[in-house]
């Protein structure tokens, strides 16, 4: 990625103009949009990593009894897929690459409020990092707990549980002092005439985002000490001999671990709202209820965390009303995907791979959020709970939504910070080969929930091996499309055609710097007299 | 949904099922509709330039937010009332203990009767009271719809009905570790009369040792047909020489009573070779159950 | 390379605001987990409660407020330029943290000589409720202990700050965000002391 292969970016830009080049110019520089590609290639790296495991799950799965792995390798394997995917990739990702790259320069900002602040958080995700991936290869073993650490278990195993929480416990301090950057910067470093109803919805996500980092993680920071004290000073908190309760744990984990989920979908929301408006020519419908149902989301989606613990035992009146509450927190993504739908309308839609994705977002994302209602209602997730149907359920929101929108993002943003673009042709193949892919493999899952597979199984009886084998297939179409998808984009951006001004006619600010952007994207501060979606406003007939 | 007027678990749920899925139906193929006729419709081949700036309606925003929310709250009420269908137990079931244990399943009748399988009487309402030993396990039977975790410290019920006879799977939903996935039963529901005479007289035929080794799962792990499980087999054991790792060091010892006794009472003492030293010990096993198990094991060949 | 070009004071100030209500959530789950337990085994913790040294406690408790003092005084210090008296005070806080964290020492190797710590043999032969409130108290704490620690060494760097003169009456927004920390820490302090020595 180093300027030398970009010729005709001779122009200065943050590749080159501080003159500082080679790594420790990039891994100790405090440019937000190095720090963003810092984040991209890190996360990306571990997406991929996690990416293969869950193929091996699926390898594994694919037929009943002992198919590549024993049962122990298995629980590792579900283990670490879940935790590289949720804090290694998902969390991280979305404000850490694309908050980074793109948010200061929509708000006309030179930089964040804190730029070492946001070098240290990097810097702590990479350690955080390093320590979990150290855990699976010394000590008692892989952790085998699941990704959500539930005790008595986790507090038993006999595996590298302890090193694995304290590494997480690192990235959740980065996630925070992130959360904190960006909460700041929003306030403070908007350009003159940049008001609150003028800020791009992308950047509404982020701000919501970043107050769900700050109030739900350090619950995440406490009840992994808490695991950590239990197993290494027994401090038997929730260990029922000795008058400890594990429901508390389990309140204690979702209370963050809830809300997390919302830190995965709602950059992806803003996404969404910011590439449907531009390549439909037509400003977003209903900008005020989209950026307001951020906030409601953030907001409400912190009292709904009981609906993980249907079954545990939790008193019924806990059930009535965390089951109402999680009714209550769909509401706001309703509203967004019928304005996202309704911007459609009465535009002129060109269907280019940033589109396509964006697109196949509001399906995935309906599908995994709807099958959220079943899981939402006590009675029908008493049926379904720790079955793959939660599976399926999660993946589509997760994979299908956040997922998606991240490969949305990438083809809509990263040929602004390099200057070429991919080829239009195999991108499209490769969001072809990746829908459908991604619809045999997980709604075959959801069946299989329904006929009642338990999640978590490594073995299963032969009334679900046919079902099993469908959704491994589908997970290789999948990943043909994202070993295309991958190839094609990077191809792109270091050897593709020349990506310059604004080919996608967007109004919001990131649009009217050069492109790649300078080290501090603005030569004089910029003043803002239009909305970001106000495409006639910036003179685009 | 007057739960008093229910004859079965599976009645309560599955029109939640059915109500949610349709609206869900419903909502998503109206939205896909949408989407797509306007992508076909408005596609700039089609529509070169936007034909409309709006930026929004008021109207629009009030009725596809009022209009979710009297749905989800529908949804919510009839999800609710089902749940406390499965919540208040009909008068007179019939008791039933299940112990969970890593990795098994042990049910215990009123008469003291204990077996691995859950048998129940066809048409009668079943009220299983969990229990845990250890961690977390999940006692789910997908063909009722029920499910509930069984928390060590805690006390938790469920209840069904079966409604005809035959055999349902009976899973551990709840993950526990290297077993989970083989912590699997089944309920095997028989005629009142059957299963009456069935309460009463046990499997009296069997080696008591046979009994003991279900109850405390020992079955999980090993098997008595020489195939290999999570611990090693009891097929032919007696007498043959077993490579073990005492304090780290390989020795080789014959497995005579002393052995047997001692592998089951102090399991981590002599580990075999090649095996995780993760044999849980049984508590309160009594001196002539220890006997009867050796002796049952001994004649395994 | 990229810092923003002019200093913004508010914006330093608001983003250590945000910091300190984080820690301030840390904290809020362990006490979380004290409301639920103590509502669990009321008599146990009142028990576990009259275990603990009032007197050690409230010494403690005059040291740390003592301590903020000095840090809000090293703050107008500073702005009447007075590098100085602000130094002095500095390492007055400092002082009253360390002597806090002997306290602190004395009275656990007190407790644990009497058999009282996380797992050992007494608490398990003990009721249940007990051996949780002696758990809660170790971790909050020593958790506390930690934050004492840390606000000590930061407040220490900031003295040496104030001495080169890189901390001024133009620039104080580190000291003053130093002071912050510290009474978040006191804060804290002011919680735990009547819920574990006072037993409300
Ligand atoms: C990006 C991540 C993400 C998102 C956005 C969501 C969104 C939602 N989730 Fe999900 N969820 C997870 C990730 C996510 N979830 C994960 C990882 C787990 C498993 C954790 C584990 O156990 O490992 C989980 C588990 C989970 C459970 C526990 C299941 C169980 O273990 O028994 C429940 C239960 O209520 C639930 C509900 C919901 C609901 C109601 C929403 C809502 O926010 C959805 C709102 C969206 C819509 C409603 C669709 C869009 C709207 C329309 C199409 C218009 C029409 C809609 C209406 C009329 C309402 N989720
Ligand atoms: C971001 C979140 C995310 C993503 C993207 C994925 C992606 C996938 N996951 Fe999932 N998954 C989780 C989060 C995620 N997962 C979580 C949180 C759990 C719960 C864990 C727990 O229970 O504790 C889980 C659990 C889980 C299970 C359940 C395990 C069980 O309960 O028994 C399964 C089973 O099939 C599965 C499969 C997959 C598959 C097939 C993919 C597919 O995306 C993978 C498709 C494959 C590819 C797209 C690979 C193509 C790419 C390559 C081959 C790279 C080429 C190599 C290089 C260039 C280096 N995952
Ligand atoms: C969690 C699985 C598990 C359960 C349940 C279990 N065992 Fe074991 N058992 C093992 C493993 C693993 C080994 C081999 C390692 C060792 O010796 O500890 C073993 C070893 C043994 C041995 C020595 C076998 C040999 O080949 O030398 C005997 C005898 C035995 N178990 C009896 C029992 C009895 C009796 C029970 C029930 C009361 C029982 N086990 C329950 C896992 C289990
Ligand atoms: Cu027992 Cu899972
Ligand atoms: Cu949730």
């Amino acid at each position: 990625m180093s300027p030398a292969e970009q010729p005709h970016m001779a122009t200065s830009s943050f590749w080159n103009d501080t003159g500082r080049t080679g790594i420790a110019a990039w891994i100790f520089s405090t440019d937000h949009k190095r720090i963003g590609l810092l984040y991209f290639y890190s996360v990306l790296g571990f997406f991929l990593t996690g990416v293969v495991l869950g193929l091996l799950l699926r390898i594994e799965l694919m037929a009943p009894g002992r198919t590549i792995m024993g049962p122990q390798s298995y629980n590792a394997l579900f283990t670490v897929h879940g935790v590289v995917m949720i804090f290694l990739f998902i969390i991280p990702g979305f404000p850490g690459a694309f908050g980074n790259l793109i948010m200061p320069i929509q708000i006309g900002s030179r930089d964040v409020s804190f730029p070492r602040l946001n070098l240290f958080s990097w810097w702590l995700y990479i350690i955080g990092a390093v320590i979990i991936l150290t855990s699976l290869f010394t000590g008692g073993g892989t952790p085998d707990t699941g990704w959500t650490f539930y005790v008595p278990f986790s507090a038993r195993t006999g595996t590298n549980v302890s090193l694995a929480v304290f590494g997480v416990f690192i990235i959740g301090f980065s996630s925070i002092l992130t959360g904190v950057n960006f909460v700041t910067t929003i306030h403070r470093l908007r350009a003159p005439g940049m008001t609150w109803g003028r800020l791009p919805l992308f950047v509404w996500s982020l701000y919501a985002t970043a107050w769900v980092q700050i109030l739900a993680t350090p619950i995440l920071g406490i009840t992994l000490v808490l695991i950590f004290a239990e197993r290494v000073l027994g401090t038997g908190l929730f260990d029922p001999g000795r008058g400890g309760d594990p429901l508390m744990f389990q309140h204690l984990f979702w209370i963050y671990s809830h809300p997390a989920v919302y830190i995965m979908i709602l950059p992806a929301m803003g996404v969404i709202s910011e590439i449907i408006p531009v390549f439909s020519r037509k400003p977003v419908f209903g900008y005020k209820m989209i950026a307001f149902s951020s906030l409601a989301i953030a907001a409400a989606g912190s009292l709904v965390w009981g609906h993980h613990m249907y079954t545990s035992g939790m008193s019924d009146t806990a059930i009535l009303v965390f089951s109402f509450l999680t009714f209550v927190v769909a509401i706001p993504s309703a509203i967004k995907v019928f304005n996202w739908v309704s911007t459609l309308y009465k535009g002129s839609i060109s269907l280019e791979a940033p589109m396509l994705f964006a697109l196949s977002f509001i399906l995935l994302f309906s599908i995994g959020g709807l099958t959220g209602l079943i899981l939402g209602a006590a009675a029908t997730d008493i049926h379904v709970h720790d079955t793959h149907f939660v599976v399926g359920h999660f993946h589509y929101t997760i994979f299908g939504g956040a997922g998606f929108a991240f490969f949305a993002a990438m083809h809509y943003w990263l040929p602004k910070f390099y200057g070429r673009r991919y080829a239009e042709k195999p991108a499209i193949v490769a969001w072809g080969l990746m829908f459908v892919g991604f619809n045999i493999t997980y709604f075959s899952m959801m069946v299989l929930g329904m006929k009642g597979m338990p999640r978590r199984y490594y073995d299963y009886l032969p009334e679900f091996a046919p079902l099993n084998l469908v959704s491994t297939i589908g997970s290789w179409l999948l990943a043909a499309g994202l070993v295309l998808l991958l190839v094609n984009l990077f191809r792109g951006l270091f050897r593709g055609a020349p990506f310059e001004g604004n080919p996608w006619r967007g109004a919001s600010l990131e649009w009217t710097v050069p492109t790649p952007p300078p080290t501090e994207n603005f030569a004089e501060e910029p003043v803002v007299t239009h909305g970001p979606y106000d495409f006639k406003g910036i003179g685009i007939p | 949904m007057n739960p008093e007027l229910l004859t079965t678990t599976q009645q309560a749920v599955d029109p939640v099922f059915m109500f949610i899925f349709g609206a869900c139906l419903v909502l998503l193929v109206g939205i896909t509709a949408a989407m797509v006729w306007f992508v076909v419709r408005y596609h700039r081949s089609r529509a070169p330039e936007p034909t409309s700036q709006a930026e929004g309606n008021l109207w629009l925003e009030i009725v596809w937010t009022v209009l979710p929310t009297v749905l989800v709250l529908a949804m919510f009420y009839y999800g609710w009332a089902g749940y406390l269908a499965l919540r208040n137990v009909p008068r007179g079931a019939l008791e039933v203990t299940a112990t969970a244990r890593t990795w098994s399943w042990s049910f215990t009748y009123a008469n003291g009767m204990t077996s691995p399988r859950l048998f129940v009487p066809v048409g009668k309402p079943v009220l299983v009271n969990l229990v845990s030993l250890d961690v977390l396990h999940g006692f789910y039977l997908p063909a009722f719809r029920v499910k509930r975790d069984a928390v060590p410290g805690m006390k938790n019920h469920a209840w069904f009905v079966a409604p005809k006879a035959g055999s349902y799977d009976l899973f551990c939903s709840s993950y526990c570790g290297v077993g989970h996935s083989a912590m699997i039963t089944t309920v095997e529901a028989l005629p009142e009369a059957e299963f009456a005479a069935w309460l009463q007289q046990g499997r009296s035929g069997e080696h008591p040792g046979k009994k003991l080794l279900e109850k405390h799962g020992c079955l999980v792990c090993h098997s008595l047909d020489g195939s290999r499980k999570i611990g090693p087999t009891f097929k032919g054991l007696f007498g043959s020489r077993v490579r073990v790792l005492v304090e780290g060091t390989l020795i080789t010892v014959t497995a005579d009573e002393a052995y047997l006794k001692e592998s089951i009472i102090k399991p981590a003492v002599k580990v075999v070779e090649g095996f995780p030293p993760i044999m849980p010990v049984v508590p309160d096993l009594k001196d002539e159950e220890i006997e009867a198990l050796v002796e049952f094991i001994e004649g395994v060949k | 390379m990229s810092q923003p070009l002019h200093k913004d004071y508010a914006g330093a100030k608001l983003g250590m605001w945000l910091f300190l209500f984080t820690e301030l959530i840390l904290f809020g789950g362990l006490f979380l987990l004290y409301a639920i337990y103590l509502a669990r085994y009321p008599q146990e913790f009142t028990a576990g409660g009259r275990e603990l040294n009032v007197l050690f406690g409230t010494a403690n408790t005059v040291i740390l407020l003592t301590s903020s003092l000095l840090a809000a005084m090293a703050v107008t210090a500073i702005q009447r330029d007075d590098r100085r008296t602000a130094q002095v005070l500095l390492w007055g806080t400092v002082l009253c943290a360390s002597v806090f964290m002997v306290n602190k020492y004395l009275e656990w190797t007190a407790k644990i000589g009497h058999g009282i710590y996380p797992n050992s043999p007494r608490l398990a032969a003990g009721p249940p409720g007990e051996s949780v409130f002696f758990s809660l108290y170790y971790l909050t704490t020593g958790l506390h202990g930690l934050h004492v620690l840390i606000g000590a060494t930061l407040l220490t760097c900031v003295a040496a700050r104030v001495k080169r003169g890189s901390v001024h009456a133009g620039d104080y927004v580190l000291l003053e965000n130093g002071a912050l920390y510290w009474h978040l820490v006191d804060l804290i302090w002011i919680f735990i002391f009547p819920l574990y020595y006072l037993i409300l």
